[in-house]
């Protein structure tokens, strides 16, 4: 691959592109001003070309929907790589100059052509054709991805399969090109650009580096840096299981409604001496703590939050806090404190200038320049530097970008006898993440109040489910009720729903098998069965 | 006719300041110019169109109306003394349009409280403020007519002052007034009309689109197409000085405590019309979009603001903010094709 | 009325707006102008974040669980028994057996601290966050 987990291009940027290839991603629910740009950009002339099991809002303006079996990623993407490099439609120049090992590449994508594809994935060789030609051949054709390529356990392959095509063809360190993770959260990307990882320090430093842990150790005063990887948050649940993790601190997130088997998460935090957990509401996983701290929402703190785009921006307080809830950076000083570490910041400002000093691509980026602008984009090395729009753009942050090809792997659970329905989950646009916030605004709970599973009509009337029946839908981990929405949104076979609300959270089904490499679960596929209740 | 000196105009706004909450455009550190609390360091007379128009005033977002204290049901009927400086024309028949529905049949005494608390001080419009502008077609602008109590005519380092309303007399007490002759004023206030309207040409495809209106004569793919598109965000009601609905919702703070907001509500949203059985009279995004487009431009014909048009004051906001470009100039343009 | 700019807490777009506030309560949002990701625009989400931050099932003070129920406690209290706990897990299970959750929904400065307070406090590496969920 080519550099770290972010969007290689700009937001502003879709609006110049001429090919956009939506895979896994619902944007116009869960990105929608990315995804009324693509909306935009179709109506002036540019082309949209959809990978997705599942008939998204998008799909009704796209030039060619392929809706492939879910789970089979890879073999699509390597199936138009095949087909690319058959009928020659790589970019020889851009494969010579900046890439490495496309001997590898040619030789895995051999292995798919369309015909077999269509095996594996459900797509006619026809339409796969037709969608490797169109992407090949525009000029600037731009990749975006959601969850719906990281959630598998084949995930990585995913994404590294997308980088490939996006090589393969000059898609890359232009602008209006690229591949384009769209991050969920408002903030996932600066938590993990902050070092919110077991491996990396703020910025990426490898904790394994021996300079990066002296780096830190001398800034931070102090000795003894761990400097092997740490537990993902799959691995802690696993760990906490087991009775090795003994206390966990949660701050301002959810696992037990959002984490896969909920069964099994639920398992782990009992099974732990100590759980504190810091929100702003009495969440799920916080009625299960022995502390709960309560925290200052978004409006009542100053701080700085990073988009899907890299793009830094500044956030002020607006209204004091309700009661003596207070902001999470002063809990966390406080508790430094008291375990014998004072953290002296008068402010996340004072924090800000530390994070510039000791990490490199947020060098440039301080409270100063924030607040006379709308935001800088990382990498920004010093104060000098207006920030990056898009990456990669003379040679890739590692010198040259290698070509990472990948076979084709089935998902963990594939649908037998008894569990005879593949079920898929996300979200919807009215509801946000585990609902702790979307769901106490009254607009938005009345316009999605309760959990749907949508099924395909075929499905349906096989099962004698009418739409808004209640029906059961259980898997080797659980069972739910919640009504059926019957709609063609999802194909024969296949069943849809959300981890939103508390009352019916699909995540009691779904399998914590994950990606060996980046540890994402597999929430986009699970075996189910289903049926209508009396 | 009575004026005032361009660069006293901060020090007047300071002096309105002490007796009320001014809001006068602004021009923010990160660059973006909106309404905000006076500030003379920051405040600005080039300036555009703010995404939130003034009903945000008189009837906010988000508003308490009640509260229940030991079982007890206090109104909160809230409203300070108010100045808003600087309004556009187009906005000021917003303000009268919403108000003539706010004071019909039920007065909407929160409404009432916030308006008659707020001084308005418009700035007629020299020029086109983008090319959305059409309150010359809606009969809305470039000068307002009537509703403010003071206009202010910027004719280089001279204001001239148009009072509307005894408030505005009352604003200028003390003020460091200057006297211009009358045929003078006139023909100064001919020339900013004349060098306006030139800016904002009128938009003839209104009309006929509203005559279509009239005639139901709009076929049913102009709405399905639009519907597809839309995103539902409410933002075109939201951003609209003549839209007023409203959702109604209750905070429960403890046995016997608690209180009822209101906030605003867009017919956009599928909630907004769907009935307890689950049945929903207007079940699609494509009805939707033709009811609202519909009330603005139809419904509203021949409301009782005489000299106005209809229920669309011809600011271009809709047009400025949609996400997927569905305003009322979209919508015209998609009618008479 | 008092506006405040902020960002979006709803979807990494990162739109960006003004908190509309009056006597210390949020009562509206308006969109920036001329912020280049939303140019004025915002998404239902984003038009409505001023309500959940006066619900009434804000938590207002710490919670301690005292005989299985979680009760009202102090502050002193609550962080005086969390520091403690995660000081005695420390000296006797050693750095691994403490995990740390940082979080995709709150800022880059209290990430980092989070973490800071992971590595440099109690010396472990056991930090991650919902960024795979
Ligand atoms: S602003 Fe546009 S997208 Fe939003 S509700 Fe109105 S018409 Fe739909
Ligand atoms: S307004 Fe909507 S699109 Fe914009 S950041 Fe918020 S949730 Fe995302």
């Amino acid at each position: 691959m080519f550099g770290s987990g972010a969007m290689t291009n700009s937001i502003n940027e879709f609006d110049a592109a001429d090919l956009f290839l939506v895979t896994g991603s619902n944007t116009t629910e869960q990105h929608p001003l990315i995804g009324t740009r693509i909306i935009n950009a179709k109506q002036r002339g540019a082309q949209l070309l959809i990978i997705d099991p599942r008939e998204i809002p998008l799909a009704k303006f796209a030039d060619l929907h392929l809706r492939q079996n879910i789970g089979t990623d890879v073999a699509v993407l390597n199936g138009m790589m095949n087909v690319i490099i058959e009928e020659n439609l790589y970019d020889k120049e851009f494969v010579t100059t900046r890439t490495e090992n496309f001997e590898q590449l040619k030789e895995v994508v051999s292995k798919y052509p369309p015909k077999a594809v269509e095996k594996i994935s459900g797509i006619a060789a026809a339409d796969l054709k037709k969608a490797a030609r169109m992407y090949a051949k525009a000029d600037k054709a731009m990749i975006a991805y959601a969850m719906g390529i990281t959630q598998h356990t084949t995930g990585v392959d995913n994404v590294k399969s997308c980088a490939n095509l996006a090589m393969l063809t000059g898609h890359l360190g232009r602008a209006a090109v690229g591949v384009n993770p769209l991050r969920g959260q408002n903030n996932v990307q600066g938590a993990c650009d902050m070092g919110g990882l077991p491996n990396v320090y703020s910025a990426y430093q490898p904790v394994i580096d021996a300079n990066v842990k002296k780096k830190f150790e001398e800034a931070w005063k102090v000795e003894g840096l761990d400097d092997k990887p740490g537990l993902t948050i799959t691995d802690m649940m696993n760990a906490a299981q087991q009775g090795e993790l003994k206390a966990l601190y949660i701050m301002g997130e959810n696992p037990l409604m959002s984490d896969p088997d909920t069964a099994h998460i639920e398992h782990a935090l009992s099974n732990l001496d100590f759980l504190v957990v810091q929100d702003i509401f009495l969440s799920e996983t916080a009625k299960k703590a022995d502390v709960v701290f309560p925290a200052a929402s978004f409006a009542e703190k100053d701080g700085t939050y990073t988009n899907t785009e890299r793009k830094v921006q500044l956030a002020c307080k607006a209204v004091n806090p309700p009661g003596q809830a207070r902001p999470d950076w002063q809990i966390i000083c406080e508790i430094s404190k008291l375990a014998g570490y004072p953290m002296n910041y008068e402010s996340p400002a004072d924090v800000l200038k530390e994070i510039n000093a000791l990490s490199p691509s947020y060098g440039g980026i301080t409270l100063e320049r924030l607040s006379k602008g709308f935001g800088l984009q990382w990498p920004c090395p010093n104060i000098e530097h207006p920030g990056t729009a898009f990456l990669h753009k003379d040679k890739f942050s590692k010198g040259l970008g290698t070509f990472m090809p990948c076979e084709f792997k089935p998902p963990a659970e594939m649908p037998d006898d008894e569990y005879d329905f593949m079920l898929t989950t996300g979200r919807i646009y009215y509801q946000f993440h585990t609902g702790t916030m979307t769901r106490r605004v009254s607009i938005l709970e009345r316009e999605a109040p309760e959990a749907l599973l949508e099924i395909n009509p075929e499905d349906a009337k096989k099962l004698g489910i009418r739409n808004k029946d209640k029906v059961e839908v259980s898997s080797r981990r659980g069972s739910l009720q919640m009504k059926a929405e019957v709609t063609e949104r999802v194909p024969p076979r296949v069943v849809f729903s959300t981890f939103h609300f508390s009352e019916a959270c699909i995540n009691v089904l779904t399998n914590s098998a994950f990606d060996p490499v980046a540890k994402i679960p597999e929430y986009k596929g699970c075996a189910v069965k289903v049926r209508r209740c009396a | 006719m009575k004026t005032l000196a361009k660069k006293d105009i901060n020090k007047i706004l300071s002096i309105w300041s002490q007796k009320h909450d001014v809001l006068a455009p602004t021009k923010m550190d990160n660059g973006d110019c909106i309404f905000s609390a006076f500030d003379e360091k920051a405040f600005t007379l080039d300036y555009k169109k703010p995404p939130l128009s003034p009903k945000s005033v008189f009837f906010p977002q988000s508003e308490i109306i009640f509260r229940v204290e030991k079982n007890r049901y206090n109104e909160v009927v809230a409203a300070k003394k108010a100045l808003i400086f600087g309004l556009r024309s187009c906005d000021m028949m917003g303000i009268r349009q919403a108000s003539s529905f706010m004071s019909r049949d039920n007065k909407d005494i929160y409404y009432q409280a916030r308006q008659n608390a707020a001084a308005t001080v418009v700035m007629a419009c020299p020029k086109a403020q983008n090319e959305t502008c059409f309150c010359t077609t809606t009969l809305s602008g470039p000068v307002a007519k009537k509703g403010f109590d003071l206009q202010l005519y910027d004719i280089g380092d001279t204001l001239l002052v148009e009072i509307g309303s005894p408030r505005g007399e009352e604003l200028l007490t003390g003020m460091p007034l200057a006297e211009m002759e009358e045929s003078q004023a006139k023909q100064k206030i001919d020339e900013f009309l004349q060098n306006a309207i030139l800016t904002i040409p009128e938009v003839k495809s209104v009309i006929d689109a509203m005559n279509k209106l009239k005639d139901r004569k709009i076929a049913e793919k102009v709405w399905d197409d639009f519907g597809a598109k839309c995103i539902t965000c409410g933002g075109c009601a939201f951003v609209c000085p003549t839209c007023t609905c409203f959702n109604v919702y209750d905070h429960q703070q403890a046995a016997g405590e608690g209180i009822r907001l209101r906030a605003w509500d867009a017919c956009l949203y599928s909630g907004f019309t769907r009935e307890a059985s689950g049945h929903n009279p207007r079940a699609s995004q494509a009805s939707r979009l033709k009811r609202r487009h519909e009330h603005k431009l139809l419904d509203y014909n021949n409301t009782d603001i005489q000299d106005g048009l209809c229920g669309c004051v011809g600011c271009g906001r809709c047009s400025d903010y949609c996400p997927v470009h569905i305003g009322t100039l979209e919508v015209v343009k998609a009618i008479t094709g | 009325m008092k506006r405040t700019r902020s960002v979006c807490p709803f979807c990494g777009c990162g739109c960006s707006f003004y908190i509309l506030s009056e006597n210390d309560r949020v009562v509206g949002i308006e969109p920036s102008p001329e912020n280049p990701v939303n140019k004025g625009m915002l998404c239902v989400k984003g038009w409505n974040a001023h309500e959940f931050i006066h619900s009434p099932e804000r938590l207002v003070t710490p919670l301690i669980r005292k005989q299985g129920e979680l009760v009202a406690a102090s502050w002193d209290e609550a962080l005086k028994l969390v520091a403690n706990k995660l000081m005695d897990t420390h000296k006797k299970y050693g750095p691994r057996a403490l995990g740390f959750l940082s979080s995709a929904k709150v800022s880059n400065e209290e990430n980092y601290l989070m973490m800071k307070l992971a590595r440099a406090v109690f010396k472990t590496n056991n930090v991650d966050h919902c960024a795979r969920l």
